[in-house]
C-alpha cells in the first residue's frame, strides 16, 4: 500500500503527460486520400490578418454550429471543419450535394423552428441548408423587419433570427468565393489579397495572378474527386508561396498545430481531473491524492502557459486582447495563485480551488469563442502593446485574485456547513483569503489607475466615469472595504469569507455586467448568454452568502461557535479609539 | 489605523489591545477628531461610495455620461430614480420591459462622499500619526490617494475641453466648445479675424435683451432651440417669427435634445430667432433665424455698415494655428475595422517662432503650451480631422498618485507577507 501511495502521483501525472503527447501528434493521411491537414495549412487573409485556412474553417463552423467539427447528422462520424469549407466551395450551390445536406446550422429557438416548419431535434438542434432551403424567402422577409426595428427593442426571436440569416450569409459567401481572401498577392502586401471570385474577375480583366490558377486547380481536383492530384497541387501551391510568405507560413503552420492540439480543451479536461482528485482526497488517501492533484495541476498549468505564449506569438500581442483571452488568462492566474497557496499551506484547498477556477474559466472561454476568431485584430484605440501589456494584464490579474479570494470564501462557507471546519482550517482559510484580498487590492488599484492614465493618453481624460471604469472602481472600493472592515474588527473570519464571496459578485458585474448596459466606450455589445450566465453566478454566490449568514447553530461544526463571533462587531469599536 | 490591524497570524489577539502608553486626558480637538477618524465610518463611507458608483453607472442607461457625472459624482446630493433598478432587473432578472416606476430618492453625491472620506482619512492620520517602517506603506498609500482625490477635484473644477475640427488643407487658430454657444458679430472691415464681438447665448437667455458698447446693435432673444431640425422651406401655414435674412424663406423646428445613449454620438444642432434693434432708439430692424445648420454667417446692415452674424460654438482664439496636411483612416484589409486614425498637422506659432509638422494619432497626442491635442474623431467622408484639445492643470496628479500608492502597497503588503512567512518558518522549525 505504501508503495502504491508513493507511486500514485507519478502514475497520474505520467499518464496525463502521455495523453498530451498523443494529442500533439499529427494525424497521418494515406497518399490516396485527401490531405485535409495540408489544405488547412494554406494561408488566407480574413478579419485583417493572414491565418491558415484551417482557422478560418474552424471559426466559421464554430459560429454556425457551435462546434469545430461537423457531421452529416447526429449519428454520423465527425469530420474536420476544413472539409466543410472545401465542400462548400466546390459543391455548396448544389442542393443535392452532401454538404448542403450536412446538418450544421444550429437552431434552438422554437419560434424560428416553427417559422421554418422544422421539427425540434433535442440534443442535436442542427439543420442542413437543404432543409432550410425553400423557406429562405420567409427568413429574409423577417430579417428585413428586424433590421428596421431599434436594436434595443429586439426580442430573443429577433436576435436569433438575425444570427441565423448571418450564418446562412456566411455559408453563401464561402460557396460563392467571396470569403475568405484566398488568393495570395504576388507582391507580398496583405492589402492586395483577393477572394477567389474577385481574382477571377480581375483575371478576366487582364490582371492575371498565377496564384488564382493554382487555387482554382486545387478546388477543381477536389471537386473531381482526385485526391492525389489535389494533394500534389496543394503542395506545389504552398511551395510557390514559400519565397514571399515564408515567415507567414511558419506562423500559420504553428497555428494549425495549435488548433489541432486544442491546448485549452486539454487543460479543461485536466483541471476537471485535478478537481476530482482534490475532492477524493477528502474521503481518503489524503496525502497521495493531494500530491497527485498538485503535480497534475502543475503539469496542466505548464500547458496552459505554453498556450498563452503561443497565442502571443501568433498574434504578436500581450496575452489579454479581448473577452475570450481575458477568460483564459484569468483561469491561468487563478490556478497559479492557488498553487502558490497550496505550496504554502499544503491542505488540499488550493488544489480544489485551482481545479474549479481553471475548469470554470475555460468553459466560459469556450462559450465566448463562439463569436468568431479569438485572435481578432485590435480596434484602433486598443492598438498599443504597451497599455495592453500593463493596464489590461494587471487589471485582469486583479480580477483573478478577487475571484480566488471569493472561491476560497465559498470553500469556507461550504466546509462550515458541511462540518468540515476545524480550528486549524478556520485559521488557515481566513489567512489565505486575507492574503489574496491584499494582493487583489494591489493589482486592481494599480490596474485601474493605469487604465485612467491610458485614457489620459488617448482621450485626454484620466477618469471618464464610463461603466467599465466604474466597475473597476467598484472592485477597488470593495477590496478596500473588506480590508478596512477587518482591520477595524467589524468582521472576523466568517464575515471575511462572506464579503470575499460578495467580491465575486462585484467582479462578475465589472467583468461581464457593465458590457450589458450597452453604453460607454468599453461596451462590446449585448450578449444574452452572458447576461443569463451572470444572473446564475450571482444567484449561486448570493446563496452561499445566505448560508454564510445562517445562525451559527445551524453550522454543525463542533468547535466553531467558540471561535467565530457573530458578524456584528459592536464591542470591538473600542479598538478603533485609543483607550 | 495600524493599531487596529489584526495580526494575520492570530486574529484573536486583536480583541484585547495591549495598552502601550499610559492614559492621558484627551484634548478638545482630539474629542472632535477621534469619532471622525473611526474605521467604522471609513467602512460605511465605502459602502455608500460603492452604491453611488453603481447607481451612477446605471444612470448612464437613461442619461448621457456627462449628465450622470454632473448629477452623481460632481455634486453634493443626487436624486436617484427607482426606475434605474427596474432597468437593471430588466437586463439581468427578466423583469418585463413594460415595467416603469416613477419617483426617486435622495442620496449623497460624489463631492460629499469624497470630502467625507478625505476628512476621515486626514483625521485618522492626525490622531494616530506615528512614523515607523510598519506604517510607512500605509502613509504612502493614503497620501497618494489624497493626491488622486485632489486631482479629480482640480479636473472637475478647472479642466477645459474643446475641439478643433479642421478640413484637409485648412488651418484654424481657435478651439471650439460645443457645449457653449455664442452669437458672433464680425466687422468684416476689421483688421484681424479675431475682430469679433460675441454674446454668450446663456447671457442672452438670462437677460432677454443684450445691449453693450461693443455691439453695433441690441439683441433680443425670441426663441432658442438647443436642438433643431435642418431649416426647411417655410409654407403659408407656418407662423414664421423671422422677418429678415435666410429665415424669411426657411423655418427651423425644435426637436428634443439627444441623450448620451445615442448610439451614433450625434450632437445637438442649435437654432435661435433673434430680433435686432437699432442702438439707442429701439427701432426694430427685423427678426433673423440664426442656426448652426448654416455654415456661413448672415450679413446684417446697420448704420451704413454690414456685419456678419452667426450662431456658433464658443471659440477661444489661440496664438498659434494648426493646419491639417493629411488625415488618414486606415482599416484592416478586407474589413471595416479601423486600424488607425492619424492627422499630419502643421503647427505655426509666430510668437514662439515655431513652424513644424507633427503627426497626431490614437494613443499618441501632441502636448503644446499646456494643452494636449488628441485624435478624437473625423469629418464625414474622411475630409478632415477632429482634435480634442484639453487643458487640465491637474493632469500629472494621477500619474504621481499611481506611482506612490502602488509603491506604498507593495511596501505594506510585502512587509506583512515577509513577516508572515518568517513566522511560519519559525513555527515550522
Amino acid at each position: 500500500m505504501k508503495g502504491f501511495a508513493r507511486f500514485l502521483p507519478w502514475c497520474v501525472v505520467g499518464l496525463c503527460a502521455l495523453h498530451l503527447v498523443q494529442a500533439m501528434l499529427p494525424e497521418r493521411t494515406a497518399s490516396d486520400k485527401f490531405n485535409y491537414d495540408a489544405a488547412g495549412r494554406l494561408p488566407v487573409v480574413d478579419g485583417g490578418r493572414v491565418k491558415p485556412l484551417d482557422t478560418f474553417a474552424r471559426t466559421n463552423l464554430m459560429l454556425v454550429s457551435s462546434r469545430q467539427t461537423y457531421a452529416q447528422n447526429m449519428d454520423a462520424p465527425k469530420q474536420p471543419a476544413i472539409k466543410w469549407v472545401l465542400e462548400a466551395m466546390t459543391s455548396g450551390n448544389n442542393e443535392e450535394s452532401a454538404v448542403a445536406k450536412a446538418e450544421v446550422f444550429r437552431i434552438e429557438n422554437d419560434q424560428i423552428l416553427s417559422l421554418l416548419e422544422l421539427k425540434p431535434r433535442p440534443q442535436w438542434w442542427r439543420y442542413s441548408l437543404a432543409e432550410i432551403g425553400d423557406k429562405i424567402p420567409v427568413l429574409v422577409n423577417e430579417a428585413k423587419r428586424v433590421d428596421r426595428t431599434d436594436p434595443k427593442q429586439r426580442d430573443q426571436f429577433d436576435v436569433r433570427l438575425l444570427d441565423l440569416t448571418q450564418h446562412l450569409q456566411l455559408y453563401v459567401n464561402i460557396a460563392q468565393y467571396r470569403d475568405p481572401m484566398l488568393i495570395a498577392a504576388s507582391d507580398g502586401d496583405v492589402n492586395h489579397w483577393m477572394a477567389l471570385g474577385q481574382a477571377i474577375e480581375a483575371a478576366q480583366n487582364g490582371q492575371s495572378n498565377p496564384n488564382t490558377r493554382a487555387v482554382a486547380e486545387i478546388l477543381l481536383a477536389y471537386k473531381q474527386g482526385k485526391p492525389e492530384e489535389f494533394n500534389r497541387k496543394v503542395a506545389d501551391y504552398r511551395d510557390s508561396l514559400e519565397k514571399v510568405y515564408g515567415a507567414d507560413l511558419k506562423k500559420t503552420d504553428f497555428e494549425v498545430f495549435f488548433n489541432h492540439f486544442e491546448p485549452f480543451y486539454q487543460c479543461a479536461v485536466l483541471y476537471g481531473l485535478v478537481l476530482v482528485l482534490a475532492c477524493l482526497s477528502w474521503i481518503g488517501f489524503s496525502e497521495p491524492l493531494n500530491k497527485a492533484a498538485f503535480w497534475l495541476a502543475g503539469l496542466t498549468v505548464i500547458v496552459h502557459t505554453w498556450a498563452l505564449i503561443a497565442r502571443m506569438y501568433i498574434q504578436g500581442r500581450p496575452p489579454v486582447t479581448n473577452l475570450y483571452s481575458s477568460a483564459v488568462f484569468i483561469g491561468w492566474g487563478c490556478v497559479l495563485l492557488c498553487l502558490v497557496l497550496e505550496r504554502i499551506y499544503r491542505n488540499g484547498l488550493g488544489n480544489a480551488v485551482a481545479g474549479v477556477t481553471g475548469l470554470a474559466t475555460l468553459i466560459i472561454a469556450h462559450h465566448l469563442a463562439a463569436s468568431g476568431d479569438t485572435l481578432e485584430m485590435m480596434q484602433a484605440v486598443l492598438d498599443t502593446n504597451f497599455w495592453l501589456a500593463t493596464h489590461v494584464t494587471i487589471i485582469t490579474l486583479g480580477y483573478t485574485a478577487t475571484f480566488v479570494a471569493g472561491f476560497l470564501g465559498v470553500a469556507y462557507i461550504l466546509m462550515g456547513v458541511a462540518n468540515a471546519l476545524t480550528r486549524d482550517r478556520i485559521k488557515t482559510l481566513s489567512q489565505m483569503i486575507y492574503g489574496v484580498v491584499c494582493f487583489a487590492m494591489l493589482l486592481s488599484f494599480t490596474g485601474t489607475v493605469l487604465g485612467g492614465i491610458w485614457a489620459d493618453q488617448s482621450w485626454g481624460r484620466f477618469w471618464g466615469w464610463d461603466p467599465k471604469e466604474n466597475g473597476a472602481l467598484m472592485i477597488v472600493i470593495w477590496n478596500a472595504l473588506i480590508l478596512h472592515a477587518r482591520w477595524g474588527g467589524m468582521i472576523k473570519q466568517r464575515g471575511l469569507a462572506n464579503l470575499a464571496i460578495a467580491g465575486n459578485m462585484v467582479t462578475g458585474w465589472s467583468y461581464f455586467g457593465t458590457n450589458q448596459l450597452g453604453v460607454g466606450l468599453h461596451a462590446y455589445g449585448f450578449n444574452n448568454t452572458l447576461a443569463t450566465g451572470l444572473t446564475i453566478f450571482w444567484g449561486l454566490m448570493g446563496a452561499c452568502i445566505l448560508i454564510g449568514l445562517l445562525p451559527l447553530g445551524c453550522w454543525r461544526t463542533p468547535d466553531a461557535p467558540a471561535k467565530m463571533p457573530v458578524l456584528t462587531g459592536r464591542k470591538k469599536e473600542v479598538l478603533t479609539t485609543p483607550s | 489605523m495600524e493599531k487596529t490591524v489584526v495580526p494575520t497570524s492570530g486574529p484573536a489577539v486583536a480583541v484585547t489591545p495591549t495598552p502601550t502608553a499610559p492614559r492621558r486626558k484627551r484634548s478638545a480637538l482630539e474629542n472632535l477628531l477621534v469619532p471622525l477618524a473611526s474605521l467604522r465610518l471609513t467602512v460605511w463611507l465605502f459602502v455608500l461610495s460603492f452604491f453611488l458608483v453603481f447607481a451612477g453607472t446605471l444612470a448612464q442607461t437613461e442619461f448621457s455620461i456627462q449628465q450622470a457625472v454632473d448629477q452623481y459624482f460632481r455634486s453634493f446630493f443626487v436624486w436617484i430614480p427607482w426606475q434605474l433598478f427596474v432597468r437593471f432587473g430588466q437586463i439581468f432578472f427578466g423583469f418585463p420591459t413594460s415595467w416603469s416606476v416613477s419617483g426617486s430618492f435622495p442620496f449623497f453625491g460624489g463631492w460629499l462622499l469624497g470630502s467625507a472620506l478625505l476628512v476621515n482619512l486626514l483625521a485618522a492620520h492626525l490622531t494616530r500619526f506615528k512614523l515607523s517602517w510598519q506604517r510607512s506603506g500605509i502613509l504612502l498609500i493614503h497620501s497618494g490617494l489624497v493626491v488622486m482625490m485632489l486631482g479629480e477635484l482640480v479636473t472637475g473644477l478647472y479642466a477645459i475641453e474643446g475641439r478643433m475640427a479642421i478640413r484637409e488643407g485648412e488651418s484654424i487658430n481657435y478651439v471650439e466648445q460645443f457645449d457653449k454657444l455664442e452669437i458672433a458679430v464680425v466687422d468684416p472691415s476689421g483688421k484681424t479675424e479675431e475682430d469679433v464681438t460675441v454674446v454668450p447665448v446663456k447671457l442672452l437667455q438670462r437677460r432677454g435683451t443684450v445691449t453693450h458698447p461693443d455691439l453695433p446693435f441690441d439683441l433680443e432673444l425670441v426663441q432658442f432651440m438647443p436642438n433643431s431640425n435642418e431649416p426647411r422651406k417655410a409654407t403659408a401655414e407656418d407662423k414664421n417669427p423671422a422677418t429678415a435674412g435666410l429665415g424669411k424663406e426657411e423655418i427651423a423646428v425644435e426637436v428634443p435634445s439627444r441623450s448620451g445613449a445615442d448610439p451614433n454620438q450625434r450632437m445637438d444642432i442649435a437654432s435661435a430667432y433673434v430680433t435686432i434693434k437699432e442702438k439707442g432708439n429701439g427701432n426694430v430692424l427685423g427678426t433673423w433665424l440664426l442656426s448652426q445648420w448654416y455654415s456661413r454667417p448672415q450679413p446684417i446692415a446697420v448704420g451704413g455698415k454690414t456685419y456678419d452674424v452667426a450662431l456658433r460654438s464658443k471659440r477661444t482664439y489661440k496664438p498659434y494655428t494648426i493646419g491639417l496636411i493629411d488625415f488618414k483612416h486606415e482599416v484592416y484589409p478586407g474589413t471595416n475595422k479601423p486600424k488607425n486614425f492619424s492627422s499630419e498637422i502643421r503647427l505655426v506659432d509666430p510668437s514662439r517662432e515655431r513652424d513644424r509638422t507633427v503627426k497626431i494619432s490614437m494613443n499618441d497626442p501632441l502636448r503644446y503650451r499646456g494643452e494636449t491635442f488628441y485624435q478624437a474623431s473625423f469629418l464625414e467622408g474622411d475630409i478632415g480631422t477632429v482634435l480634442q484639445v484639453v487643458r487640465n492643470p491637474g493632469w500629472l496628479m494621477p500619474y504621481i498618485s499611481c506611482a506612490v500608492v502602488t509603491f506604498g502597497m507593495i511596501l505594506h503588503f510585502g512587509l506583512h507577507l515577509l513577516r508572515f512567512l518568517n513566522q511560519r518558518a519559525t513555527t515550522a522549525a
